[in-house]
């Protein structure tokens, strides 16, 4: 039986791999997935919302280790210090080329093909002493399955004007774009640097904030009081924490007011007549939009707090993790245990308590 | 950076270890403790500003932080340094702040993220490394504090009574006489770092003798009727404090003549009272600190600066000296501020025209500062012979 699994190609699993090459060779770990590029997905989405920056800073990469950050790559590749410099000051953001790079040597150095399996996993079922992937057994799972699909309104669904945010797509004269994160604020800036008129449609106003969750809530600092919450009480603060969000600053507000004062952008609280509709609403939120982890819910009666599934603190599934086994989950379905776990950073926490079970384990 | 108060703690003693490390070294080729002294302090005002301000204050630490919360922990350091009298030199102490600044930026920014997993997700706890780091401060420390308590000078007690001298002092140690010691004959300090406190001396050649070593301590000293000097220095660093000398019957010796250490760094002669002799405090070839001693009656020079030496006289009062009272001699440069002089008297017998009763005196091309001395009743103020200059300026001119 190969020791470690790794369900799901995309960046929160490439970001395990990349943890778990620290001690594992490529032949003991197998990654399941859909395609052999862990930046396939991610790059078709950045791309339809002609996202250039990212909005990570010198850490959002997918290294084991938080340094060194990608602020340290870009200085040798600009031949200028203004990466590091702007790096001290919070203000670097990565391209999102020099992210696709980053991956991609990353890829090529790790073994990553030499563990890769072309083959998506249905079921997943707790077995004596380990877990059976679709018939082949492992002692270590990472389930790292990704977003559940785009989340389009329900109202919406029918209307021939939509098209979701991160499908590719041009811009009619009129855009509406429903959304208040920072895909749609990318999509307003889009849409009227194409010359439309932009209307934005959304429940309420825009946190605005340079990460996805408040920074201390990266580290033990602020987790160690968000792990000490009620069930309750943590599905109240997550759904605080994840609502939509965008940096603030003059590169998005200054357009924005250009053209408000123009009469090129309007916020309005239901949709019009504009010829083209935006969904820019992110991601189907739930386990219960995931094939695998409902039935994986399902199959072994797992504790769930509302669309969240119920982690411990270190993103392992307590039912089916114990000291000869672990099940752990990474990326967006581990937002009980970390609740910016669909960033980079998050899929690097997933992966450190990962390694970390992995190497407690009586088995190994 | 989000630190947790125990990150906090665990990445500032982890990133001083190698700084403590660096300063023994030091301390071990200066023979000085400050280099220990100073990154204990760094410790100690590091941890008090982390648990009682930092970690209140910056729920979110970005990396340019460092930047003004050194400028900050520097300034509290170095009123500490100053405040308590460490001794540490004002440029090494700065390079060894440096170093250790420097070491807890490359340390925290670089060097833990990149060794452990999970850095910056901990909060910046360092686990068993933390411990570590915390209990090999400790050690160092103590087996530093250790090493000091062990390496004191022995203490040895003169009981009260009379001791026939001369007291030869052949080791280190600090003696300190109980009320009512006397020591008959002088004492001799033949080695380094001797420490000697309230002992009364009476008669001897010279009632103490310090010759050829280093790191004297004389505190509290009590001499009378001494044939020569009541305490004679010879190429030898002292510390002179709260002395009391008397020497009238002596119309040839020094109250103290401390003469030829230029090489032994600065010795200073701070608050005694000296009556009689024909020199109070007299200076050769040295540089000395002459500080809040009362002279009276001498019949030769109060105070003089004589030889090529450097020094500064300050604060002193001088009464009734006969011919001169503060003397700069003989290429020496002298800085004479905030004393007082009163009722010099002129040496009408010796006939010389030097000895008219000046208050100051500059003599064959010596330099000679003042600045707010008190001149009262004297024949004459001030005067400059022989290629000497007096300046008034509250800067000396060295």
């Amino acid at each position: 039986m190969a020791p470690v699994a790794v369900v799901g190609s995309g960046l929160a699993g490439f970001t395990a791999y990349q943890t778990l090459r620290r001690v594992l060779a490529p032949g003991e770990i197998v990654v399941f997935g859909t395609d052999a590029d862990p930046a396939a997905v991610w790059r078709v989405q950045a791309a339809a919302i002609r996202q250039r920056e990212m909005r990570s800073e010198s850490d959002g990469h997918c290294l084991p280790t938080s340094f060194p950050g990608l602020a340290f790559s870009s200085v040798r590749r600009r031949r200028s210090p203004r990466p590091l410099l702007e790096s001290v000051l919070d203000r670097y953001h990565p391209t999102v080329d020099e992210f696709l790079s980053h991956v991609e040597r990353l890829r090529e150095r790790s073994g990553w093909a030499e563990s890769f399996v072309l083959r998506r996993i249905d079921r997943v079922r707790a077995v004596d002493d380990g877990f059976d992937l679709d018939g082949e057994r492992f002692a270590q799972v990472l389930l790292a399955p990704g977003h559940p699909g785009l989340n389009v309104p329900e109202e919406l669904r029918d209307d021939p004007r939509v098209v979701h945010s991160y499908e590719p797509h041009d811009y009619a004269s009129t855009v509406t774009v429903v959304g208040a994160g920072l895909a749609a604020a990318t999509e307003w800036l889009n849409a009227l640097a194409a010359g439309a008129e932009v209307v934005s449609v959304r429940r309420r106003e825009p946190v605005r904030r340079p990460l996805n969750v408040p920074r201390e809530y990266f580290s033990r600092r602020g987790l160690d009081g968000y792990h000490r919450l009620t069930p309750r009480e943590r599905v109240e603060r997550l759904r605080t924490l994840t609502a939509p969000s965008y940096p603030a600053g003059g590169r998005w507000d200054g357009p924005l007011d250009r053209a408000a004062r123009e009469g090129r952008f309007r916020v309005e609280p239901s949709l019009n007549g504009s010829a083209q509709v935006i969904c820019a609403t992110g991601f189907r939120q739930g386990f219960q939009h995931d094939p695998l982890l409902a039935r994986l819910v399902a199959e072994h009666d797992l504790e769930t707090a509302d669309e969240w599934l119920v982690l411990d603190h270190d993103s392992t599934v307590p039912r089916l993790s114990d000291a000869s086994r672990t099940l752990a989950v990474a990326g967006a379905p581990a937002q009980w245990a970390f609740p910016a776990a669909d960033t980079l950073a998050g899929a690097r926490y997933a992966a450190h308590r990962f390694l970390r079970r992995i190497q407690s384990c009586r088995t190994r | 950076m989000s630190y947790t108060l125990r990150g906090r703690v665990e990445t500032r003693l982890a990133a001083l270890v190698p700084v403590l490390l660096g300063a023994c070294v030091l301390a071990a080729a200066l023979h000085r403790w400050w280099p220990v002294e100073l990154v204990g302090l760094m410790a100690a005002v590091g941890l008090f500003l982390d648990l009682e301000v930092w970690h209140r204050l910056l729920p979110y630490q970005p990396a340019w932080a460092p930047f003004p919360l050194g400028a900050v922990e520097l300034a509290a350091l170095m009123a500490i340094v100053y405040g308590f009298g460490l001794h540490a030199s004002l440029v090494p102490a700065l390079a060894l702040f440096g170093a250790g600044w420097l070491a807890q930026l490359v340390l925290a920014q670089a060097g833990f993220p990149s060794l452990r997993l999970g850095y910056a997700e901990d909060g910046g706890e360092l686990g068993r490394i933390g411990g570590a780091a915390g209990v090999a401060l400790v050690l160092v420390f103590a087996g530093s504090a250790a090493t000091y308590v062990v390496r004191l000078p022995p203490v040895v007690h003169l009981t009260a009574g009379v001791h026939r001298g001369p007291l030869v002092i052949r080791r280190r140690e600090v003696l300190q006489a109980e009320p009512g010691a006397v020591v008959r004959g002088g004492i001799v300090v033949a080695h380094n770092d001797v420490q000697i406190k309230d002992v009364t001396v009476v008669g001897g050649q010279n009632g103490i003798t310090v010759d050829g070593v280093h790191g004297t301590v004389l505190d509290g000293v009590t001499v009378q009727g001494a044939k020569l000097d009541g305490i004679h220095v010879r190429s030898a660093g002292v510390v002179i404090r709260n002395c009391t000398i008397d020497m009238l019957g002596n119309r040839l010796g020094q109250a103290i003549d401390i003469s030829f250490n230029m090489d032994m760094g600065m010795s200073m002669v701070e608050g005694c009272t000296i009556v009689g002799g024909q020199e109070g405090i007299t200076t050769h070839s040295s540089a000395t600190d002459i500080m809040g001693n009362r002279i009276s009656r001498t019949t030769g020079q109060a105070i003089d600066v004589d030889e090529m030496s450097m020094g500064m006289a300050s604060g002193n009062t001088v009464r009734d000296a006969l011919g001169v009272a503060l003397y700069c001699n003989d290429r020496s440069m002298c800085m004479f501020d905030h004393n007082t002089v009163i009722g010099t008297r002129a040496d009408v017998a010796s006939g010389i025209r030097t000895r008219r009763g000046f208050a100051v005196l500059a003599d064959f091309q010596a330099e000679a500062d003042l600045w707010r001395n008190t001149l009262t009743a004297n024949p004459v103020a001030t005067g400059a012979v022989t290629g000497a200059t007096l300046e008034r300026t509250s800067q000396p001119g060295w």
